[in-house]
Parts: C-alpha cells; structure tokens; sequence
C-alpha cells in the first residue's frame, strides 16, 4: 500500500498532474514573492538575529512571535495547497486560475511594496480589480463563456473516489513543499555564492530543503481529510458532521439541492468540493481566516520587517483604523440590519468618549471634588469600556425613541438632528466639558507589565484588535439570534413583521441601543489614545462618513463594513494627504494638477475635497453598485431582483395582482 | 391528527402539540354570545369616507366565516381593524371577550389571532425556514444575553423552533419541507402563500384570518387550497375567518357567510340564504337582475 | 410690543425665504416621496450665483445704481440664479435620482446625501469657506431705506424679499391649480402609474417639478443674499434643514402648506430671540441666545410635529394599503 502510495506521489496519474501544475504554480509565485521582499528575513532573523540586517531587537518574546507567525503561515500555505488540489473538480482553466490569483495576490504585495504602506496599497488595489472584474466581465461575455451548473459536479464520491481525493491533497502539499524548497534553496545558493549568506543560514537552507517535502506531505493529509469533511456523502447529513441540520426527512443534501433554484443551488454548493471555484469554498476561507488573523495579530513584530522604520506611525495608523471599523460595525446594526437610516451617530461616539473624558481624567477632580490616584484609576478603563458603552446605548435608546412610528426619510432627518445637537451641547456645557478647550490628560489604561501612555502604539494596536473581534463576534451572534430576525424582518416589511408577532417598538429601540453600544465602545478608545476629548472630533460630518463607510462596504454585510471602513479610513486619512504631499513636489502630477485647479479656486488642496470625493463615491456606487464593495449575499439579490426578477421554481403560474375581479357590475 | 414525525437527533425528544385540541371550543361556553371574535358596531372613517360603517360580526369557536362583498366594500378594511393596524372610529372589536382596541398588532398576535396578506406579505429575501421563524417570534424567549453566549437554553429553543417550523410546513406535506432553505422570493405563487399560511399558524392562533387564500390561482390549487383550509380547522381545531371573491369556494366552505357593500353588511347567514337574498344579488350584479331574472350565482354555485 | 411686531416683521421676510425653499422640498417630496437633501445647497449656490451674477455686469461693492440700472441688475441677478438652480436641479435629478427611482427606499436617500456633500464641497472650492459679501452699495441701500408703520420700521430688502417670494407663490399656486402641466403634476403626485395611463409623460413631468422647484429655491438665493448681505457655502444645510421643517409643519406635499409652514418658522426663528438672556441660560450654565438656541427650538418644533402629527397642519393621512 505505501509502495503504491509513493508510485502515486512520485509519479501522480494524468489529471492530478495537471491539477499539481495548476495550482502549485498559482500558489507558488505569490508565496515566493512574499518571501523574497520579506518573509525570508523574518525566517533569518529568527535563525540568527545578531546578523539580521534590521537591527532587529533579540528579545525573545519578538523572536518568538515571529517564530510562530512563519511556522503558521508556511503551514497553512502548504495546506491550502494540498486542499486546493483536492478540491478542484478540474472544470476551470489554468491559464483563466493563473491570471485570478496574480491579480488578486500579486497586485496588493506589489502595491503595498511600492507605497510603502499597507492601507494605501491595499485602497489602490480596489481601484485596480474593478477594472479588472470588468474586463474579465467582457472578455467573458465576447467568448459567451457561460459558468456551468453548480450540481453537475457534486457528486457523492464513493470509497475509491475518497481515497483519490486524499492522495491528490497529499500530493499537492507534498508538491508544493517541494517546489518551495527548490525555489528558496536555488535563491539561497546564489546569495551563498556571492559571499552575503552567512553559513549559519547555508545550514538552515539545507535542513529547511528536506524538512519541507516531508511536511508538504503531512500537510497534505490534513488538507486532505479537512476537503473530504465537505464533500457530499451518500446519504443523511452531508459529509461527516458538516454544517447542515438535518432537514427532517432523511433526503440527502444533494436531493435539497435539486429542488433549490440554481442561484440559492450554488450558493450551497459553494460549502462542497469537488467545486469549480476551490479558492472561494469555504474551506479555503477558513484558511484566508487563519493567514489574515495570524498577519493581523503579529503584525507590530512583523512590520519591521515589511517595511523598515517607522512603524510607530503605521501602528497608531492602524489604531485610528480600528476605531472606524468598529464603528462602522456597530451603525451597520442600525441600518444594516435593522434598516433604520441614522445619520446622527456621531453623537454616540461623542459621548462615550467624552464619558471617559469625564472620568478618566483629572477633571473628575474638578468636577466633583474626588481625589483620584493617578497610578490606579487608569485601571477604571476596563469597566468604563462596558459602562461607557452602555451609558451611550442608554442614550441611543433614548435618542430613537422619537423616532420610532418616522418612516425612513424623517428618521433620517431626526437622527441627523440629534448628530448636530450633541456635540454642540458637550461644546455649550463648558462648566462642566470645558467646552472649546476640551479635556486634556485624558488617561491610557492601565494593563500589568506593559507601559501604556498616549505614545504607545502597540498597546492600543492589540487593544483595538480585542475589541474588534469582541465586537465582530456579538454582530454575528446578533445577526443570527431571534433578534437579528427581527431586524430584518422589520427592514423587508414593517406591516408583516409587525402582524407576525414582532413588537416594532422593543425591536428598533434595541437597534438603536446596540448601535450606539458599539460606538459608545470606539468612543472611549479614541478618547484614550488621543489623551483629549474636544468637541471638533465629533462633528456631523461624521456621521455622513460613517454611513458612507456603511454604504461603500456593503450594508448589512459584516466583512463588507470592515473594508468599507478600512477603504474610507484610506481615503481619508491616508490618500488625501498623501495627494497633497505629492502635489508639493513640483515635478509630479500631482502639482500640476493642483495648480490648475487653484486658478479658479483658490485654497484648494487635496484634502479640503474630502466631502466632494465621498459624494461622488456615494453616488456612483447607489447607481452601479448599490449593494457595496462586498455584499451579503442576501443583500445583492435584493437589490437586483428588479433587474433579474425571480426565479420560476415549479411551473405555476405568477399572476399579477390577485384579486383580480369576477363580479360584473352591471348598470 | 395525521402527523409525519420525524425522527431528529435532538437533545431532547419532545413532541410538539400544535394546539390544545379541544381547550377552545370548551372555553367557548365562557364567551358573551359563545362568540370568539365579535365586532360591535365597527366603523372605521378615513377623512370623509366610510369605509366600514357599524358593523357587527360575530365568530364562533370551530366555526369557518366568510366575508364576502364587491371590491372596495371594506373587507380588507375589516381585517386590518380586527389585528389593530387601524385603530376603529368608533365601535368595538372584542375577542374571547376582552377588547382589541389600542393593542398594537404584535400584541393581537399574542392573543391569538394571526392573519394572511390579500398581496403576499413574505419577507422576500429570506428563506422559507426564516419566515416561518419569524412567525414564531412571539413564542421564542430568547434574550440578547442568551443569544450572544449561546446560552444552552437559548440554542435549545432555536433547535426546538426549526423543528416546530418543519412541522408546520409538513402540514402542506414534503414540498415546502424539502425547500426550506429557498428563498421565498424564488416559489412559485401557491407555495408563496402555503408559506404565508404556515407563518401565521407558527404563532399558534386560536383565530386565522385569510384574505383571498385563492387569489390568482387556477381551479386545481383553489380546490387544493380549500382542502387544506377545511384541514386546518379540522385538524388543528382552528376558527377561520375568510375574504373570498370565488363564490364557488365560499358557498362550498364556510359556516356563514356575512355580506359588505360599500362598508355595510347587508346581509348574513346561510350560504344558501345568502345566495338567495336579493341584497346581495342587487350589489353584486346590479339592480337589473333582480326583475325576475335568474341570477347567475345559482349557475357557478351548482358546478 | 413694538418689538413683538418688529420681531414679526423680521420673521416674516425670513420666512419668505424659507418658504420658498419649503415649496421645492414639498413639491419633491409630493411627487417621488424623496427628501431631496441637496436642495438646501441648490438655494445656496443660488446665492452665490446671484454674487457672481452681480460681479459679471460690473457691480461691485461700491457701485450704487438706481432706477432702470438698478432694476435691470437684478433682474438679471435674480432670473439668471432661477434659472441656473433649474437647470442644475433637473441635472441632479437626472443622474442621481432616475436610475434609482425604482430601488429600495435608502438608495435615493444616500444618492441625495452625496449629491449634497459634492455641491457644498463645490461651493467651497469656488468661494472658500468663509463669508462672501453681497455688493456693498447695494445691500445697504436696501437696507437703509424703507417704510415705517408706526412703531414699525421694515426696510426695503424686507420688502423686496417678501414681494418677491408673494408674487413666485402666487404664480406657482396659479400655475399647479390653473394649467395643464400643474395638473399633470398633480397627478403623478396622486398615483404615478394612473398618471402614466393617462398619457403622461412622467419622467418629464418629474424633470420639470426638479425644474421648478430649484428655480424657487435659485430666487430665494437670491433674496436671502440682497437681504442678509453675506451667504457661505454651509448655509444650504442650516437653511435647508429650517426648510424642511416648514414643510413638515405645513404639510408635506401641500404646496400651501409648505407657504404657510415657511412663515411660521420664520416668525417662530425670531421670537426665539425673545428668550431672555438671564432666566434659562444663567440657571442652567447653557449658553445664551444667539444660533445654537435657534437650531435647538427649530428642531424641537420638527421633532415635536413629527411626534404628534406627523401630516402637519394641512396634510392628509394617507395610512399605508395592508
């Protein structure tokens, strides 16, 4: 058997082979590029840190995360090879997989590496790939290529069918092992023989040669036995212990799918392999999940490493970052989920930071005469969080009350009005918010061991990645309670909903509560990092903002209001400015530009058309793409089921209005 | 009753009762009139028009009422005061005897009175099992703490309420069951409103109001449709309270029938003294044919 | 007392303004159930046409025409604003409200708030962010002269904006009520679909509400500059948002209403400047008369209206058909 075995990896059957290139070679590129710019320093810093060439700092801790994070992320590369191989039903072209992958792998490293800077390279690759959805869109249609059914290519496999799937998995890690360590062995080579690789690493070179065959071949199993959880078994529930709950009947998931129309079909059929699309199973995604988390909570031992100096700027970046993301979260409840336009949600945000402005800070003292000590009451931090949080969902209840019987225009218009109101309010009360000046002194928190002030980036970095998975996490299981029903039962139709038993009142209050929660959280943060809470943080142009970031991510889809905050962050804090640094080097095109616009308005610079860029993206995107950058998939069918109307299931007849009459009246 | 059970690897194996069989008909006795649902006086005025002006209606437990009347007489009018989506001018609507008037329309759900839509009402873009959970919402105790933890009862009850749902739609036999997770919007018109239906019923009515269940279908699912309408009182002991335009369907149906024409009853009773009354006829055909000539409602009501 | 009727007087040229801007709310709202968010900034590039209007023919700060030169002027000021706020008005409603006239509810709203983002932002880049000044010389020779009844002085800008906005009213109201594309417009407010089987033309009947619409809200530009002497690029939100509230006071969708709504609020604006320094504000540390009262009142007016009776004064309750 294992003769056998090793015949069929060493010299695997025709269509494997051809299965091994495709996706070997798509993989490949991108990883060793990776590598190249950085990932191979990262390794040699971990090896042997005193040569690194980064100066980089020999603390253990750093070396280990670091450590971890290559183990994790080769690992997973390999893998994802393996599962990939497996799970291709083989449908799709090379060349056609070849081109996808560098446009979507290649293009943000390359971005990224020239910008200099992570956000801004990755907002330029969302210029990029809807030029090129575009194209491909036309290409596509010109050569009438037409995506086959989903269900043709689920077939129920059977013990042989199985046990192929596994070989070729262990086939594509072990492959893919391979060829990495021939590709990175070869580049080592050359550096040894030009004299700049030190022997230490010659070494590592070579261990890491035999070693990553061996574990491309573990790898492979794994990935192997994670594909065959998603396939399609014979009868019951489908694979072993995937997803679905049973249904009730005892027909086999492939029975439900037949009698699914073809969208609904293949959105399910995305869950199984063999699939056409392997790169968007979800088995894949989990492990897009696992790169992304492990790049994301290494990133501060990582950065050096992308990106040279400077990565005290990029962290706070970052931080500043994560608070529109959560923000962005929690507005996506109200009008995501809910349907509730809001557009005063800055207020919310305003006051949970001026909440901990307030109590966080020496002005507690001057307010109600308590001696607090400096060393300790930054430990308050901690419960302010949840108390601040729901001081302002207390508010955001109390704020959408009046709105509740409004339809959407008017509460638009309500909510707006509250935007504008508190913030002057909080700038009138100057007895007690010190009005125009704002708080100063405002504490960090405190945390045991770390050194946390307002310089710190790290510590907030890590902070804001806690809290926004805490926050992620509470959408999803809100979204997918009875609540989050609800929520949605209300958005399709108030009436319905209503006479299904859904009490509108309770139902859109907590909306407008567990919005302003989450703001209320992003409030006490910001007003942490910064140290101040003055009113001209929270003006109503925020709020507009807000809802663009909503509107531009996808509403109502959870990943699609994190890139839709990370994309308007870009804009905002980063292209902008960025345009305008540009623009004062005269050479580039950038002034030019600039100056020709000055001509006839003078006092322009790139960043004082913040809101006009915003209007025209709002625009745009509600006339072509009015369910955002990344839908849900629920959304994208809402919005364009006037266009594509819905699909005939049985062959009944749709009739227009009911009701039609048969009485005569007859004069 | 006729139940497929199906057998479910729960953690628990309890059955669901659809409804306390026979507890409604014996607490009828209770009821002022032995009525379950009683309209005193109804009106309902919108600016200057009458659209329902003083009307008494009157529903017995078990019993299947029709409403039936020219378009425009105020049927619809009659449902949406009957589940509070109109507050009444003046009147009252009372049911098992305490008033309906000033509740809000989840509240009459909670009553016990659910209600089908004349247009289909579904929430399009959500599936078929959604729907039918957001019928169940009034039962559902889960909190937002709970939901947010997963907490075991919370999970308990969501396992519990996909199975309540599967039954529900099992009383339409294996079709909607196997198309749970269809999206409404993608059915066809019959199965749109056998959704509608099961919707209603997953609030556990003592009351069902149907308006137009046969609208827009052709003859083999409107006989299909009142079978399934005779079943649900039958089976699951429910009264019934129906819009109807298809006379045949009324006269073959319903216990009583009550007749409105421009926001009045003219007449009630019988579905053959209905038919024979010449109030009715006049509205319906116009006043010609009530001199002697044979109404053609004798004609459809004998196919 | 002589202040309460001065303060009446002051109200009601300040509610003429917001009249106007009220009507093309209300008539937008009547016919696509849309808030057009963008309409307050089309009143306020009015305004700023109206200065470069001014500036165009040679009028500057120090020019003081009279008779026949002065009429001309503003005429042509206040004509060439109306109709360039038209024209802008159906270019908006073209691109950004038509593809999306059968999308769900939200999609025309954000469209409007982005056409209202990229107007204001506009108007910055053309005038910069602070106060633009309307030609000296003859702001104040309307507000020098005037007439006095009594214990009451009103100036002649108050009078010219009040006339003004009188005889636009009147022409629009003879307008809806008296010819055939006021009916026409009257019907696709009704019902769109039984307009369109009649034989109207909808689409185009829309574009010429958009038309007519802007072009009051160009006019008010214009007399709210002549009066006020100053406008800036921000002035669209405020106003707009005291507009609409005159249109919800009136009666949204009631072009009467939305007149009577506008001088309510402007009278309302006025009184609140009645507030006495010294009771509320000192008592409560809250800060004393001036802007941010105005807003606080005037929204609480909108709240209030919305709580209670959401149609307005005149409005008609149309519940939704179940």
């Amino acid at each position: 058997m294992s003769a056998s075995m090793s015949n069929r990896l060493l010299l695997p059957a025709n269509d494997t082979r051809v299965l091994l290139i495709k996706w070997v070679v798509a993989l490949l590129v991108p990883v060793v590029v990776f590598t190249l710019w950085s990932g191979e320093s990262i390794v040699n810093a971990v090896i042997s840190p005193q040569t690194s060439s980064l100066g980089i700092s020999t603390d253990p801790v750093a070396l280990l995360a670091a450590a971890i994070f290559v183990t994790v992320f080769y690992a997973s590369t390999i893998t994802l090879a393996g599962y990939l191989v497996a799970a291709d039903s083989g449908r799709r072209g090379i060349i056609e997989l070849w081109i996808d992958v560098f446009i979507f792998t290649l293009v943000p490293l390359i971005l990224v590496v020239i910008f200099h800077d992570l956000i801004l390279g990755l907002a330029l690759c969302a210029v990029v790939w809807p030029v090129y959805f575009f194209v491909r869109g036309r290409v596509r249609k010109a050569r009438h290529y037409i995506p086959p059914p989903p269900l043709e290519s689920l077939e129920v496999l059977d013990v042989g069918e199985r046990s192929i799937l596994i070989s070729r998995a262990t086939a594509g890690g072990f492959w893919f092992g391979t060829a990495f360590a021939v590709v990175t062995l070869i580049t080592d080579l050359v550096y040894f023989v030009t004299g700049s690789l030190p022997t230490l690493l010659l070494i590592w070179a070579l261990i890491r040669t035999l070693v990553l065959p061996i574990a491309g071949y573990f790898l492979g199993r794994l990935a192997g036995v994670i594909a065959l959880r998603r396939t399609l078994a014979a009868k019951g529930n489908g694979g072993n212990g995937a997803n679905r709950v049973g249904n009730g009947i005892g027909t086999s998931l492939r029975q439900q799918l037949e009698v699914l129309s073809t969208t609904r079909a293949r959105e399910e059929a995305k869950d199984l392999v063999p699939n056409d699309l392997p790169l968007r199973s979800t088995g894949a995604q989990r492990f897009y999940l696992i790169l992304l988390g492990a790049f994301v909570l290494f990133y501060p031992i990582l950065d050096p490493f992308l990106f040279g100096s400077g990565t005290d700027g990029r962290l706070a970046n970052y931080g500043d970052a994560g608070r529109y993301v959560i923000l962005a979260l929690g507005l996506n409840i109200v009008v995501g989920f809910a349907g509730l336009l809001d557009l005063g949600y800055v207020a919310f945000f305003a006051i949970g930071a001026y909440t901990w402005g307030l109590i966080g800070s020496p002005q507690l003292g001057f307010l109600t005469g308590i001696v607090v000590n400096p060393q300790l009451w930054p430990w308050f931090f901690w419960p302010m969080v949840l108390g601040a949080a729901l001081i302002a969902a207390f508010w955001g209840v109390l704020l959408g009350a009046p709105t509740l019987r409004l339809r959407g225009d008017y509460l638009a218009i309500v909510t707006l009005g509250f935007g504008e109101i508190v913030p002057i309010v909080f700038l009138e009360l100057d007895n007690i918010t010190r009005g125009a000046n704002g708080i100063i002194g405002v504490y960090s928190p405190n945390f045991p061991g770390v050194l946390w002030t307002g310089f710190t980036p790290t510590p907030y970095y890590y902070l804001i990645l806690a809290l926004i998975a805490l926050t992620i996490f509470a959408n999803i299981r809100l979204r997918d309670s009875r609540l989050g029903r609800a929520w949605i039962a209300i958005r399709e139709d108030e009436i319905a909903a209503a006479s299904s038993g859904v009490n509108l009142v309770r139902t859109k209050l907590f909306a407008f509560g567990a919005g302003a929660f989450f703001a209320g959280i992003a409030g006490v943060y910001h007003a942490a990092k910064l140290g101040v809470v003055s009113p001209d943080n929270f003006s109503f142009g925020d709020s507009v903002i807000y809802l663009a970031m909503v509107v531009i991510g996808g509403i109502g889809s959870i990943p699609g209001v994190i890139v839709g905050a990370l994309a308007v962050y870009a804009i905002n804090e980063l292209v902008l400015p960025q345009l305008d640094t540009f623009a004062a080097d005269p050479s580039s095109v950038f002034f030019t530009i600039k100056s020709s616009i000055i001509h006839f308005a003078p006092g322009f610079t790139y960043g004082s058309v913040r809101n006009l860029i915003f209007g025209i993206i709002l625009v745009v995107i509600m006339i072509f793409r009015p369910e955002g950058l990344l839908p849900s998939a629920r959304r994208r069918r809402e919005l364009h089921a006037a266009t594509g109307g819905a699909e005939m299931g049985a062959l009944d007849v749709v009739p227009g209005a009911p009701g039609f009459e048969e009485e005569v009246r007859v004069d | 009753m006729r139940w497929m059970w199906y057998q479910e690897p729960l953690a628990s194996k309890r059955r669901y009762e659809l409804i306390s069989s026979k507890a409604s008909i014996e607490e009828a006795g209770n009821y002022p009139g032995n009525a379950l649902l009683a309209l005193d006086k109804a009106t309902k005025h919108f600016g200057g028009l009458a659209a329902v002006q003083d009307v008494d209606l009157q529903v017995r437990p078990g019993e299947i009422v029709s409403i039936i009347g020219p378009n425009g007489a105020g049927k619809t009018t009659i449902f949406n005061l009957i589940t509070c989506l109109y507050r009444p001018t003046s009147g009252d609507i009372s049911f098992e005897g305490r008033t309906l008037v000033g509740l809000t329309p989840d509240r009459v759900v909670r009553r016990g009175i659910a209600r089908t839509f004349q247009n289909i009402r579904l929430f399009n873009n959500m599936t078929v099992m959604e729907n039918v959970l957001v019928g169940l919402h009034t039962h559902l105790k889960a909190s937002v703490l709970g939901s947010l933890f997963h907490l075991p009862s919370v999970m308990h009850e969501e396992a519990e309420a996909r199975r309540r749902a599967i039954e529900l739609l099992s009383f339409f036999g294996t079709g909607l069951v196997e198309r749970q997770e269809e999206y409404v919007v993608n059915l066809s018109y019959a199965d749109k409103r056998r959704v509608e239906i099961a919707r209603a019923l997953a609030a556990r009515p003592k009351l069902l109001l149907l308006d137009e269940p046969t609208a827009g279908m052709n003859e083999v699912e409107t006989l299909e449709a009142v079978k399934y309408v005779r079943r649900l009182r039958d089976e699951l002991n429910l009264t019934i309270l129906l819009i109807e335009h298809k006379l045949t369907v009324t006269m073959g149906i319903s216990d009583r029938i009550s007749v409105l024409d421009y926001g009045r009853k003219i007449a009630e009773g019988l579905p053959e003294e209905v038919r024979r009354d010449e109030k009715v006829i006049a509205a319906y055909l116009g006043k010609a044919s009530t001199r002697g000539e044979k109404a053609p409602v004798d004609e459809k009501a004998e196919e | 007392m002589a202040l309460f009727l001065q303060l009446l007087v002051v109200g009601l040229s300040a509610g003429a303004v917001y009249a106007l801007i009220a009507l093309g709310y209300t008539m937008v709202y009547g016919i696509i159930e849309l808030i057009n968010f963008a309409h307050g900034d089309i009143f306020m590039m009015g305004s700023f046409i109206t200065i470069a209007l001014l500036n165009l023919v040679g009028i500057s700060d120090t020019s003081h025409p009279t008779g026949l030169t002065l009429v001309s002027v503003l005429l042509v000021a206040c004509l060439g604003s109306m109709l360039i706020c038209s024209a802008l008005g159906v270019l908006i409603e073209r691109i950004a409200y038509r593809p999306l006239r059968n999308a769900p509810r939200l999609a025309p709203l954000i469209s409007a708030i982005g056409v209202s983002l990229i107007l204001e932002d506009l108007g910055k880049l053309w005038k910069g962010n602070q106060f633009i000044a309307f030609p000296l010389g003859i702001h104040e020779m309307f507000l020098q002269t005037g007439i006095s009844l009594g214990p009451v002085s009103i100036d002649s800008g108050s009078i010219l904006v009040i006339v003004v906005a009188l005889v636009l009213m009147v022409a629009l109201q003879w307008m809806v009520t008296r010819t055939r594309i006021g009916r026409a417009m009257r019907a696709v407010a009704q019902d769109r679909e039984a307009a369109a089987l009649m034989g109207v033309n909808v689409d185009r009947i829309i574009a010429f509400t958009f038309f007519v619409g802007a072009g009051l809200a160009g006019a008010a530009g214009f007399i709210y500059c002549l009066e006020k002497g100053t406008t800036i690029f921000s002035v669209g939100f405020e106003l707009g948002l005291f507009a609409f509230t005159a249109a919800v006071l009136g009666g949204i969708g009631n072009l009467v209403g939305a007149m009577i709504g506008g001088v309510m609020i402007g009278i309302i604006e006025a009184l609140a400047s009645l507030i006495p320094d010294s009771y509320v504000t000192h008592g409560l540390g809250l800060p004393h008369g001036g802007s941010p009262w105005h807003d606080a009142i005037i929204f609480a007016v909108l709240i209030l209206i919305l709580i209670f009776r959401p149609t307005g004064l005149l409005g008609q309750r149309t519940p939704e058909k179940a």
